[in-house]
Order: structure tokens, then sequence, then C-alpha cells
């Protein structure tokens, strides 16, 4: 079962091409990862799969659903984790839990068991009565990290989980996504970390100036290939530093 | 001249400050907002001396009002990162680079003010006092546009240095009480605070007064910037969990969206307490202001309709405040619409800030007077106006109500619009007062028409953000 299609999306902002013609597709329990260089248009992707940006051109599927005409029931099927939004500022980690539950139409027992367990596996429960605007860049995303499962959705988008985490916490989160899918769930990730993409996922798109542009399978690298040459040949790109080169 | 650092950084501080101003309110129509201000300024003036108003008095209150700028200017540069990203989403300033670039907290503050002085007196205080050339002021304009500058600064010193000694703990705090007491203990006495700022100057030019004025202004200043510890932290808030108990008790509110607008409120800065605070100023201003009226024209005003109307206006404010905490792409993560988020806007506003409109409404009718019937006529024009302004702000702002104040086409629209809907029922309060049964009968039906107005507005503005939002 196809989780994800897009066909031919097309996005601009002003004179800037954010998405060129990019297409791809995603199959039930993918742990799928959209890999890119900055600006390669890894975020514009997720808010249009989400319904936070309408194309200018193309089609979306999400699990059934087309976020373009439909973005309420699309979020209500899915969990997203955007890599630049904060909990809000005034509301401890409990609340927030307590409001995206009742967003999300949970019971108030359900949340208390899910997010226990959540608190416990990132070790942040000290944490949950303190407001959001107090907590470290690390704990904020951690509490990202709760609300985008909290609702234990079949699909999850997730934009630069690892940021800010600790070593031990990443390795968590990292063996956690891996069961979700195992369980068989998708998730969609967006990264520029090369290692994260090649350890846990089932399959990597590789996106440069807003078009897929290279496809891999990491279980099938050979032993003298790398997903960071795929990468260098599909982009175009050296490690070399070179006169006028951007990041 | 050799460029040394902190000239480089006052340069790149007032260009930061430029754009920061353009981004958010409407880009290069921002560079226009000067000379806007300059044709307003000079309509006002215009205005009050038609009305035979006393220019020395207008002179006295634009110098209190730009005083109250300027302490507002100055504690938004000082209140720290995350206060910012609150009100201005993902920013960073020049001012908050101590811990990146080699160099300190205390430069960076004077420069920053520095810069604020140079920006604000070129920008908004100069075509703020060529307007008073209209009042023939002729040569005085100088010397106003010096005094108003002064007293912004005077401002911007006042906050500085209360919030610097503020982060030295218990002890900072005592001595900000005891230089407020000794000020308000003078006051009571033979000693006039006000002779110890640039107003003084202008009422009466000399050397003796400019000492005076600048004493207080370089002495705070340097008060600040030697009492701030950049090493201050505040300790981590707690609180239980209130979330779900407040949902309870607002049961219209199925999604929590209510619920979540008004905890943000309640826990910001200053709490609910600010929305009565502001609503107060406007209450104060507008009790003078029907006074003054009274004074000038003879006739005893309508204290009820007046106050009813300019009352409206607070719903500006409330709407300000609800929406200073979240940015609406906060909800595309959830399965909620636009339409429910602004929605949920709407009913925060007509719990917080109804009952506050009506709150003082209910004082001034209490404190003043006034006939029964005008007082029925008074609060549904209140009820009237509050809704024409809130969707008035919601339609043309969408969900950043501060934007419109500098961009000037916004800013000229919106203004249009309410004196469109305020003046006709001013005219009829000050002027006209007492009310027959036909002008309140009048009045009503005005009443209706703009709350209808405002909720058309607010209607129509749902689909009209929502495309925009989702397409930018």
């Amino acid at each position: 079962m196809t989780a994800i299609r897009t066909q031919n999306l097309r996005k601009t902002y002003g004179d800037v091409t954010a998405l060129a013609d990019l297409s791809l597709s995603v199959e039930a329990g993918e742990l799928f990862a959209l890999l890119g260089p900055n600006g390669a248009g890894k975020t514009t992707t997720i808010e249009i799969l989400t319904g936070q940006l309408v194309p200018d051109e193309g089609t979306v599927d999400v699990l059934g659903t087309d976020p373009t005409t439909d973005p309420v029931e699309t979020r209500r099927r899915v969990g997203i984790l955007p890599e630049k939004e904060s909990p809000p500022s005034f509301m401890t980690p409990w609340e927030y839990f307590d409001f995206v539950g009742t967003v999300r139409g949970l019971d108030s027992a359900t949340v208390r068991e899910r997010v226990e367990t959540w608190a416990d596996r990132l070790s942040y429960r000290e944490k949950l009565d303190t407001l959001n605007t107090d907590l470290s860049r690390g704990q904020q995303q951690k509490v990202m990290i709760t609300q985008a499962f909290l609702h234990e959705p079949d699909l999850v988008f997730i934009d630069e989980p690892l940021a800010n985490l600790d070593p031990i916490v990443q390795e968590r989160v990292k063996r956690f996504f891996t069961s979700y899918r195992d369980d068989g769930n998708t998730l969609f990730l967006s990264t520029h970390d090369i290692d994260v993409a090649e350890e846990i996922c089932t399959r990597v798109g590789i996106v440069s100036e807003g078009r897929l542009v290279g496809e891999r399978v990491p279980a099938d690298l050979g032993r003298e290939e790398s997903l960071l040459d795929t990468f260098l040949d599909s982009v175009g790109g050296s490690i070399e530093a070179t006169a006028g080169a951007t990041d | 001249m050799a460029e040394t650092p902190s000239r480089r950084l006052f340069v790149e501080m007032l260009r930061e400050e430029f754009r920061l101003h353009a981004r958010l309110f409407g880009g290069r129509r921002f560079a226009a907002f000067p000379l806007f201000v300059a044709l307003v300024g000079a309509g006002t003036v215009w205005l009050l001396e038609r009305a035979g108003t006393d220019l020395g008095g207008a002179i006295a209150g634009f110098h209190a009002l730009v005083f109250a700028f300027g302490l507002h200017t100055g504690s938004i540069g000082l209140v720290g990162r995350d206060a910012m990203r609150d009100l201005l989403g993902d920013v960073t300033l020049l001012v908050f680079t101590a811990r990146t670039l080699p160099l300190s907290r205390r430069r960076l503050l004077g420069i920053f003010l520095v810069k604020d002085a140079v920006y604000y007196a070129a920008l908004f205080l100069a075509p703020l006092s060529v307007a008073f050339a209209v009042g023939g002021l002729g040569l005085r304009v100088a010397l106003l546009w010096a005094t108003i500058t002064g007293t912004f600064l005077l401002g911007i010193a006042v906050t500085m240095a209360a919030i610097a000694l503020s982060t030295r703990g218990v002890s900072g705090w005592v001595v900000v009480l005891a230089l407020a007491a000794a000020v308000g203990l003078g006051w009571t006495t033979s000693f006039d605070p006000v002779g110890f700022t640039p107003y003084a100057v202008y009422e009466s030019p000399g050397v003796g007064s400019v000492v005076r004025a600048v004493v207080p202004i370089v002495g705070l200043s340097l008060l600040g910037i030697a009492t701030y510890d950049a090493t201050t932290t505040s300790p981590s808030r707690t609180a239980e969990s209130a979330f779900e108990a407040w949902h309870e008790r607002l049961s219209f509110d199925e999604d929590g969206l209510v619920t979540k607008s008004l905890l943000d409120v309640a826990r910001s800065s200053g709490g609910f307490t600010k929305v009565p605070f502001s609503a107060g100023i406007l209450f104060l201003v507008s009790v003078g202001m029907v006074d003054l009226a009274g004074s000038l024209t003879g006739v005893d005003p309508s204290i009820a309709v007046s106050m009813g109307a300019i009352l409206g206006l607070t719903a500006f404010t409330t709407y300000n405040w609800l929406t200073q905490f979240d940015a609406l792409g906060v909800y595309l993560l959830y399965p909620i619409s636009h339409a429910a988020v602004f929605r949920a806007k709407f009913r925060a506003f007509m719990v917080l800030g109804l009952p506050t409109a009506l709150g003082y409404f209910a004082i001034a009718v209490a404190w003043r007077g006034g006939r029964v019937g005008e007082i029925v006529v008074g609060a549904v024009l209140l009820v009237g106006l509050h809704l024409y302004l809130f969707g008035l702000t919601v339609y043309l702002a969408g969900f950043r109500p501060n934007e419109f104040l500098f961009d000037t086409v916004l800013f000229a629209v919106f203004t249009v619009a309410v004196a469109v809907g305020l003046v006709p029922v001013l005219i009829v309060g000050l002027v006209v007062a007492p009310i027959d049964v036909i002008a309140m009968a009048a009045l009503v039906a005005l009443a209706v028409i703009l709350g209808s107005v405002g909720v058309g507005l607010y209607r129509r503005a749902i689909p009209r953000w929502s495309r925009r939002y989702r397409t930018e």
C-alpha cells in the first residue's frame, strides 16, 4: 500500500524555486529519508505533504487524503515534528500534551499514560511542570517529539529529528523509530545527516534543487560503497572546498 | 576616519533596525511612514487649532506620549531573546551577539541605545515635530525636536536603569523602589520632577534647564550600564497543570483553542492584568479628552455615548494581547483549520475584551453619571464598535495586528475606517448632547450596522488569510 505519492510538485517563492518537479512514492511500513543539501526543498516538501503549504502545481496523496484540499483530515491522520517549531512558550509540557490530546481526540488517561512513557524514554519527567520557555532547546525537542507520536499515527513526518539531543537520547530515538516502523508504521524523515539515514532508513531519496535526483536502499550498498558517495554523485557536490562554493 | 568596532556596530545596528521594520511592517512602504506620520501629525495640530485648543497643552501631552514611547522602546532590547522571539518570531539581533563575538554586553547595550535614539529621532520624532510647524511654532520646531528626543532618551534611560538594577536581585529592586519613592515623595512636596526633564527646556530654554535635563538622562544611563549584570539568569518557572481545569470551565471550547489562548495571556508577563491595564490607559485618556471637549465647546458632553464609543477602541489592544504569544503556523501541526483558530481568538476576545471594556464603561457612568437612555445607547455603541474594530483588525492584519501600526498603507486604511465609525458618534456625544430620542435611535442603528460590518469582516478575513498563509 502506498502511504505517500507526489507527482510533478512545483513550488516557488517569488523568484526562488523551492520545488521544480518533485515526484516520489513511499510505501506503508517504510522508514524513508529525504536527504539533500540546504535549500534543496526538503522542508517545503514536508509542508506540502502535511497541508501547511499549497503547491503551485502537481498532485499529492497522503494515506488516501489530499492535503491540498483537506489539510485538516491529513493532519488528523499523521504526526508532524517540524524542524523549527518550539512548544508554546507559556504552557508546561503537561498542559501542552493535554491540549494536543484534546485537539486529537484522546482521553486524559491515554494522554497521561503515553506522556509518562515518552518522558521516561527521553528522560525529561522532572521537566513536565516547567514552562516550555524555560526548557533548554534539547528538552523542547523532546517535547516536540512526544507530541508528534502522542496519537500513535500510521505516518509521521519528521524534520531533522535529532537536533539538540544528547547522544544517549539520540540512540533511544533512533531505536524507537526502527521499532515503530517494525510495527507497520511509516516514517518520513527529512535530514542532512547521512549517517543517520544510512543507519536506520529502509530507503533514501536524494533531493537537489527541488527534484528527486537519486534513490538508494542502504541495505543494498556494497562493501566499497557509501551513502555519502552516492549523495555526492547525485547532487554533483564535493567535500573539497572550492572558490565561490556555498553550503 | 578609521572605522572602529563600535562605529561599525552602530552602523550595522541602524541598518538592522530599518530592515527589521521594513520586513515586519510592509516592506518598502515602510520608508513612506515618516511622511505619513508628518501628514497625520500636521492634520491633528490643524484640527486642534481650529477647535481652539491651547497648543501649549498639546505640546505637553506630546512630551508625555514620547516619554511613554521611550519607556516601551527601552524594554524591547533588554528583555531577552526569548521575549523577542515570542514577539517577532525567529529573530536574532546584533545586541544579542555578546556570546559569539568578543564584545561586552555593556558595550552592545550602550551602542544599541545610541542607535535607538538616532533612529527614532530621525524617522519618527523629526516628522512629528515638523507637524507642529502648522501651529506656527517657527524656529521653535527645532527646539521641540531636541526636547522630545531628549524626552525619548529619558524614557529609555529610566527603563534601562530599572531593568539593569533588577538583574542585581533584591538589592537592585530596593534601589529601584527607593528612587521611585524619592520622586513620588518629592512630587508631593515642593520638588518638581518635570523641572528635570527636557520639557522644562522647551518651556524655558537656558543653560540651567539644559543641565537639569541632561543630568538625569546621563546619570540613569550610566547607572544602567554600570549595574547591568549580564550573567544574571532567572530560575525556571514551574506551574501546576491548569489546562484541563480551565478547559472544563469553558464548556463552549470543544477543541481547547480558547483555553490555550487564555493560558498564554495569563502566563506571560503581567498576566491577565495587562488587558485591563492597557484598557485603563485609554480610559483615563478618554476621560481627559471628554472633559477637554466639554471645556472647549461649552456643551456638557454625553459621558455614556462618548465613553462607549471611545472604549470600543480597546478591541485593538485586547486582540493584540491575544495574538502576541503564538503564530498561526504553530497550529498547522494539528488537525485544526485556520477558521478554527480565528474562531477561538474571537471567542477569547469576547471572554477577555468585552467584559473589560464594559467594566470601564460602568466605572465611567458610575463616576460621571448619565441619563438612563444614553447609558443604554452607550453600552450598545461600545459593543458595536468593539465588534467593528475586531473585524476590521482581523481583516486587515490577520494574525499580526502589530504589523499595520507601521505599514503606511494599512495604517492609513485602518485610520480612515476607524474614523468613519467613531467620528460621527463622537460629534453627537460631545457636541449635540443632550441627545434626543431620534438621535439615540440613529446611534443604536449605527452600532448595529457597525457590529454587523465587524462580524462580516471577521468572516471574510478567514478565507482571505487562510489562502494567504497557505500559499506564502
